[in-house]
């Protein structure tokens, strides 16, 4: 049984599966519900990904029945059918997704049955229920891909075994995930494994349409996207793999690796594009090498964030930046399996940098918790991990502030700055996340 | 009925005829049967804004409150948004360390749709109660756990006694009105009952007479919408023709929003905003009102104070200060109104503002070409005729609207303004088609009274000079909507459920096509 949530940091199954749509070029989403809905979903996820912003078909532009009390007694499936055949007259799009909101879940409209009439005709529309109370934001992006990938690709294409599928990128609950997805597209084609993106505004719908035709899908998490590449296995046939988020040297030559494996990658290409990638990386940090041990630039290290996030950052912190785990709370809503998942994934860390793990969604629980770790550490001086440093959302600002700790936002919500092409994930996603976190230690200078 | 008899506030469809829906020309505005402008509809919509999320906006600015809601995990997600701006509003109240609002979601997931959601709600009441503290704990009624039966008002009324925390509570179901102003009534409500007629120590008892020579006291109803600035300037305007002010109940606490039953007027700066309280501190404290203009513009602001000032014999002090400070603002745009002179302008946000700065750029000796209006309801409605009037008879398209974005780029693309004014996330249309824009409101500028004349005007002026932002986008975004939307109506898609309604649209097409020949 679920509990109450203080200051939650995610919207509803209706809202994931929304920014997923509207991630999507030339996708547009038609959201049967309530009004306000869609636009409360949509505000949370453009303001709290560093100003993701919307486009032209988003926003308070999303075509939305905006069913009132009428429709909740009689049934909204005239306003529906209504609404679909505007939407496709008046927006200039390929592919339409009705969505549903808490309401027309709970009145019982047959959705998919006034869809189909549209599917018959040959219109490109397709449709998931995804009333709010069914889950988060990642639960909805589950829900819009099962949908998609059984109502919109293609079946039946001959296989491309040099193509993959990525998956696992929230939209906006990733504030990095177009950088992100780019540069794992960049990554991944130095050797010759082309990368379908999907959610980057680069990204063509017939990539998506045809995307049965891939080899692999790899799933960048081990809770979200999973039982969306579970329906595309089923589906189409396409088996996947789960892949921690590759950030910094450490964890995207691991990666590089089991790919080139995978794919039976010629071995000097391999080398090549890893000790490229390496030389990169550190021909700038190098010279960085006087201020970080100068100034003491090691710091103990809190993070706060999805489940997908934390256990990179941890790694990338310890692994890399020579930091100390200390603390990592994960948000997510998850059942008691993933967070066993998850844990157990924690546990391939070294023991001795390995950090306290909770599971909280309870903004204000997160700092009772490690309040109590640190009084076990029982320090007479009462500053155990002081240098500390916070990477989390801002909605953990008062915590950092509370350890006199330096902070940087790398999980959702964002609201302190604008995040466009930056990404954390690769080798220069790696050197681009070392810089901010650096920049911090010498802001007030 | 009123606030104090409401169980739950009524739609502001039902109780003041408010439509968002009709397209036509500002000379016909207030002429149409109010009664079918009501019911009209639309077969294309996009996404609105539901009663909540003004009521959440409101109710997160009292100091140290807990806002519960109650409902599914996606209605509290807009929280950080709007604490985000809360902060920078206390910010510019010279209060930089104020804590995070606080708000909390019950969560509600498919187990509790088919059990019911009361025992959670009572359940996090009181952990809320005991573990924050808070001043007040504030429940608001989404749509789901209403549509499942939760009885909140018995929840509320089960817990009351078991803690000294004042309880407050809304029904603010998204799917109950199509009007979201409907939300600012819920968030009065919610504060009255909760602060005064339900409060631990009873409501305070009616005001005595003002004593012989002491200076009267009036409420000004203020906006979560309006920042410090404004507020200065209101009470700057007031406080010189020897009046105080109490300002609230935004951002207020108890005592202030209490206190506002002891004033000797209540001052609105926008009817529409502010009604259903007004109303209530009349029939219940007896306390007169001045609630017909926003101090807006030189004649609005001139208007509004001699208004107040009447009702305390103060006229005289009044036009005294209104001469000083006119001639101050007007000097001040003179290096302005060479380029403002003649600039068509189309406005957008809820119609009372948007009316009225229409005035205020009248008086600056521009155009109005067209105009959107969030929903229409009566206290606009004279407004129109007088912007017409005001400009030589020069009818302009107005659409009302809550939102809906395709009509808007249809108009603008036909009307082609040379400057927009509108509401956030208005002027990303226009911007889009690389019109220049300002927006009609911001919580950091002035807006309102003689200083905001002045700033307005500075502000288009500099916006017009330099617009190289949205010209260079326009030649590089894409069309959200096929090319033959462009070719109809901009209206095409409004419904309307009375049959000789026929013919009133075939008048709107053919007045608004003559007004966009004349814009």
């Amino acid at each position: 049984m679920s509990t109450y949530i203080e200051r939650p940091r995610y919207h509803c199954a209706l809202g994931g599966a929304l920014v997923t749509i509207n991630s999507i070029e030339r996708a547009v989403a038609i959201v049967h519900s309530a009004p306000g809905c869609a636009a409360s979903a949509d505000v949370a996820a453009t303001v709290g990904s560093g100003y993701w912003g919307t486009t032209v078909t988003d926003g308070r532009a999303t075509p939305s029945t905006n069913i009132v009390e009428r429709e909740v007694i009689f049934g909204g499936e005239e306003r529906l059918k209504e609404q679909i055949a505007a939407t496709l007259d008046v927006i200039d799009a390929d592919l339409y997704a009705v969505i549903t909101g808490c309401m027309t879940d709970i009145i019982g409209d047959d959705v998919r049955a006034v869809v189909a009439e549209f599917q018959k005709q040959g219109k490109p529309v397709i449709v998931a229920e995804t009333g709010g109370f069914k889950g988060d934001s990642s639960v909805g992006y589950d829900f819009i891909w099962e949908s998609i990938i059984s109502q919109y690709v293609t079946k039946g294409l001959p296989k491309d075994d040099r193509l993959v599928n990525l998956f696992g990128f929230v939209p906006a609950q990733d504030v990095f995930w177009r950088g992100n997805l780019i540069e794992l597209k960049r990554l991944l084609g130095l050797l010759g494994v082309r990368a379908n993106t999907f959610l980057t505004p680069f990204d063509e719908l017939p990539s998506l349409k045809e995307s049965s035709r891939a080899a692999l899908n790899i799933v960048f998490s081990q809770v979200h996207g999973i039982s969306a590449a579970g329906k595309f296995e089923e589906v189409h046939g396409v088996p996947f793999v789960s892949e921690p988020l590759p950030i910094g040297p450490t964890a995207t030559e691991a990666f590089l690796r089991r790919v080139g494996e995978q794919f039976k990658i010629d071995s000097a290409l391999l080398e090549k594009v890893i000790a490229d990638e390496q030389t990169h990386y550190y021909r700038f940090i190098n010279p960085l090498t006087d201020l970080v041990n100068d100034q003491d630039f090691q710091r103990f290290g809190v993070i706060i964030g999805n489940a997908d996030y934390v256990y990179a950052l941890t790694r990338f912190i310890a692994d890399d930046l020579g930091w100390i785990p200390y603390f990592a709370a994960i948000t997510d809503l998850l059942s008691d399996e993933d967070q066993e998942k998850v844990a157990e994934h924690f546990n391939t860390i070294d023991v001795s940098l390995r950090p306290k793990l909770i599971f909280e969604k309870d903004t204000d629980r997160i700092t009772q918790r490690l309040n109590e770790e640190l009084e076990k550490e029982n320090d007479p001086y009462g500053t155990p991990i002081s240098p500390a440093f916070v990477i989390g959302s801002n909605l953990d600002r008062p915590l950092a502030a509370g350890l006199k700790a330096g902070f940087w936002g790398v999980s959702f919500p964002i609201t302190n700055r604008i995040v466009t092409d930056q990404y954390y994930l690769g080798f220069r996603g790696g050197l681009r996340l070392a810089t901010d976190l650096i920049s911090v230690l010498i802001s007030n200078r | 009925m009123g606030l104090k008899e409401d169980k739950t506030v009524p739609g502001r469809e039902d109780r003041v005829a408010a439509c968002m829906a009709h397209g036509g020309c500002a000379s016909g505005i207030g002429k149409q049967d109010k009664i079918c402008l009501k019911n009209n509809e639309r077969g294309f919509s996009q996404a609105g804004l539901c009663q909540l999320l003004p009521t959440l906006g409101m109710l997160l600015t009292l100091p140290e409150t807990a806002v519960v809601i109650h409902g599914a995990i996606g209605c509290g997600s807009t929280g950080f948004g709007m604490n985000t701006s809360i902060k920078l509003h206390h910010l510019l109240r010279g209060n930089p360390n104020a804590k995070d609002s606080l708000w909390f979601s019950t969560n509600l997931d498919e187990s509790d749709v088919v059990h019911g959601g009361e025992q959670r709600l009572e359940e996090t009441l009181l952990a809320v109660a005991e573990k924050y503290r808070p001043k007040s704990i504030i429940v608001l009624q989404t749509c789901t756990p209403s549509i499942i039966g939760d009885d909140l008002v018995g929840v509320i009324e089960k817990v009351r006694p078991l803690t000294d925390i004042p309880l407050l509570y809304s029904h603010c179901e998204g799917f109950k009105t199509k009007i979201w102003a409907t939300g600012y009534d819920v968030a009065f409500h919610a504060m009255v009952h909760g602060f005064i007629e339900k409060d631990k120590e009873g409501p305070p008892p009616r005001k005595k007479e003002r004593a012989p020579g002491e200076r009267p006291k009036v409420n000004i109803i203020n906006l979560a919408s309006m920042g410090k600035p404004d507020e200065l300037e209101l009470e700057r305007l007031l406080n010189a023709i020897g009046i105080d002010v109490v300002i609230g109940p935004n951002f207020a606490d108890r005592e202030t929003i209490r206190n506002l039953t002891q004033a000797d007027l209540t001052v609105s700066v926008c009817p529409t905003h502010d009604d259903y309280l007004v109303h209530y501190l009349h029939t219940e404290y007896g306390i007169p009102y001045v609630m017909k203009d926003m101090p807006i513009g030189l004649e609005n602001t001139s208007k509004w104070l001699l208004d107040i000032a009447s009702q305390f014999g103060l006229e005289k002090e009044a036009r005294a200060f209104i001469e000083v400070e006119e001639a101050k603002a007007r000097q001040a745009v003179q290096r302005y109104l060479p380029a403002l002179k003649g600039i068509r302008v189309f406005l957008s946000a809820g119609e009372f503002r948007a009316v009225v700065t229409g005035g205020l750029f009248q008086e600056l000796g521009m155009e109005i070409v067209g105009l959107r209006s969030y929903h229409h309801d009566d206290f606009g409605t004279e407004f129109y005729a007088q912007l017409v009037k005001a400009q030589g008879d020069k009818d302009f398209p107005v659409d009302i609207a809550n939102f809906q974005p395709f009509e808007l780029v249809n108009l603008l693309k036909k009307i082609k303004p040379d400057l927009f004014c509108g509401h956030v996330f208005d002027n990303a249309w226009a911007a889009r088609l690389g019109i220049p824009c300002i927006t009609i409101f911001r919580i950091f500028d002035f807006y309102v009274g003689y200083r905001g004349f002045y700033e307005v005007a500075k502000k288009a002026v500099r916006n017009l000079r330099n617009h190289s932002f949205n010209t260079k986008l326009s030649q590089n975004v894409p069309e959200a909507y096929r090319k033959d939307w462009y070719d109809k109506s901009p209206f095409a898609y409004i419904k309307s459920d009375k049959l000789e309604d026929a013919a009133d649209l075939q008048d709107t097409a053919e007045s608004f096509q003559t007004a966009v020949a004349a814009a």
